[in-house]
């Protein structure tokens, strides 16, 4: 990987930011993990991120406005909708408004890693999973 | 890019739109041609395979008969089996009934000038305007009881598309400019939900064709391996029926778990409680 890929992970349910931050530091990446919306956008106002990872049913703010904040900041991040009322509609409205990628929960870390390094591919930072193996 | 998904009243579509747009976006065409070898992966003849496509069971000699589900099962499996492959222009095999919850399938409902085609059915029948008429109204019932039968969808009801074509107003190559600007959409991009919805249709469906080779009543649902089915069974004979289940779900390629949900058959045990 030629940089570490810098990720923010927005979920209110404590539990989602415990198990992922493990699997993506893992492979080599710098999470910061926020429970609430109004304080991960302010972090976001203040640091570019590569990758944001947002759910979207939220109180205050919901993912779809944190996706805008995003873009309106640093577009091009990739933001990588997470939710647990997957629809179709849900899911092509969020394409449309330019996320990466839309993830239904549950899901397992390696289905996000995967989404990951998709991702990294595209931001020109591919993460080299064999180099990473080495040091699990 | 999405899956192109082309349903017609007419029965057959023009032809020229598919092959435009698959040639339009380098896509491949999966049309009603993939019967044959569909009927020969499960060695079942191919003309029943068109006929169940086409008939209604309530007005077919294989009512009741399982039969009629299970050559529907094995057209749905192969089918969302191809579509994973993306990349396809699928027409006249029912997929727009069966792709759910698969945002990256476009779903587009081509439909004929009515008052042109009453003229054409009249010529090509040989009977009045008022009976041409009639004629296409019943058939619009049949084909809205077959959708609804085979797997419970009105295929005419246009919510159940994103687009309706009306080609008695569009010109052929205007449709393929149309369906092919619309496939550049961010909205219909595959995406990790769509896929895996798909794969997850694709294996419940594979479950459920290899459960209706011997059983009936049976519905499957997929997710991530974990299969759960849904069937009907006499209090006697459940723990035979959920083992049984189990055992030729669990034979199914990407199968990691099953579960089994069985409802009493009551009227049936009523039945037999008073003999």
């Amino acid at each position: 990987m030629s940089k570490t890929l810098q990720i923010l992970l927005l979920d209110d349910e404590p539990i989602v930011g415990k198990r992922l931050k493990p699997a993506l530091t893992k492979i080599g990446c710098e999470v910061e993990v926020f429970q609430d919306p109004i304080a991960a956008v302010a972090r976001i106002d203040q640091k570019e991120f590569d990758i944001v990872v947002t759910d979207i049913r939220m109180d205050e703010i919901d993912g779809m406005q944190v996706l805008e904040r995003v873009h309106n900041q640093s577009p091009r991040t990739k933001v990588i909708m997470i939710t647990g009322y997957a629809m179709i509609a849900l899911a092509r409205e969020a394409m449309e408004r330019g996320a990466f990628d839309f993830i239904a929960k549950p899901f397992k870390p390696d289905d996000l890693r995967k989404v990951i390094a998709k991702a990294a591919q595209a931001l020109g930072s591919p993460i080299d999973f064999e180099r990473m193996g080495e040091k699990q | 890019m999405p899956i192109i998904i082309i349903s017609s009243e007419l029965a057959e579509p023009e032809k020229e739109i598919i092959a435009g747009t698959a040639a339009s976006l380098g896509y491949q065409v999966l049309g009603p041609d993939v019967l044959k070898t569909i009927a020969s992966v499960h060695n079942v003849p191919a003309d029943t395979l068109t006929e169940a496509l086409k008939k209604s069971p309530a007005g077919w000699r294989w009512k009741r008969s399982k039969r009629w589900s299970y050559y529907l099962a094995c057209i749905e499996s192969e089918v969302l089996e191809r579509l994973k492959a993306d990349h396809i222009v699928c027409w006249g095999l029912a997929a727009h009934l069966y792709v759910q919850g698969v945002s990256h399938a476009l779903k587009i409902r081509m439909v004929s000038d009515r008052i042109k085609g009453i003229a054409a059915i009249a010529t090509e029948k040989n009977m009045s305007q008022q009976r041409a008429e009639k004629w296409l109204a019943d058939e619009d019932k049949r084909r809205q009881q077959w959708s609804m039968a085979a797997f419970g969808q009105d295929e005419l009801s246009p919510s159940l598309y994103d687009m309706v074509l009306n080609l008695g107003q569009i010109d052929p190559d205007e449709a393929v400019q149309t369906i092919t600007a619309a496939a550049g959409y961010r909205k219909f991009k595959p995406m990790t939900y769509s896929i895996k919805s798909l794969d997850d249709n694709a294996l419940a469906a594979k479950v459920k064709t290899k459960l209706l080779v011997s059983l009936s009543d049976v519905s499957v649902q997929a997710m991530d391996g974990k299969v759960v089915v849904t069937s009907k069974a006499l209090k006697r004979e459940r723990q035979k029926k959920i083992a049984a289940i189990k055992d030729i779900a669990g034979t199914v390629e990407g199968v990691e778990y099953v579960e089994v949900h069985l409802i009493n058959y009551v009227i049936r045990e009523a039945a037999e409680s008073y003999r």
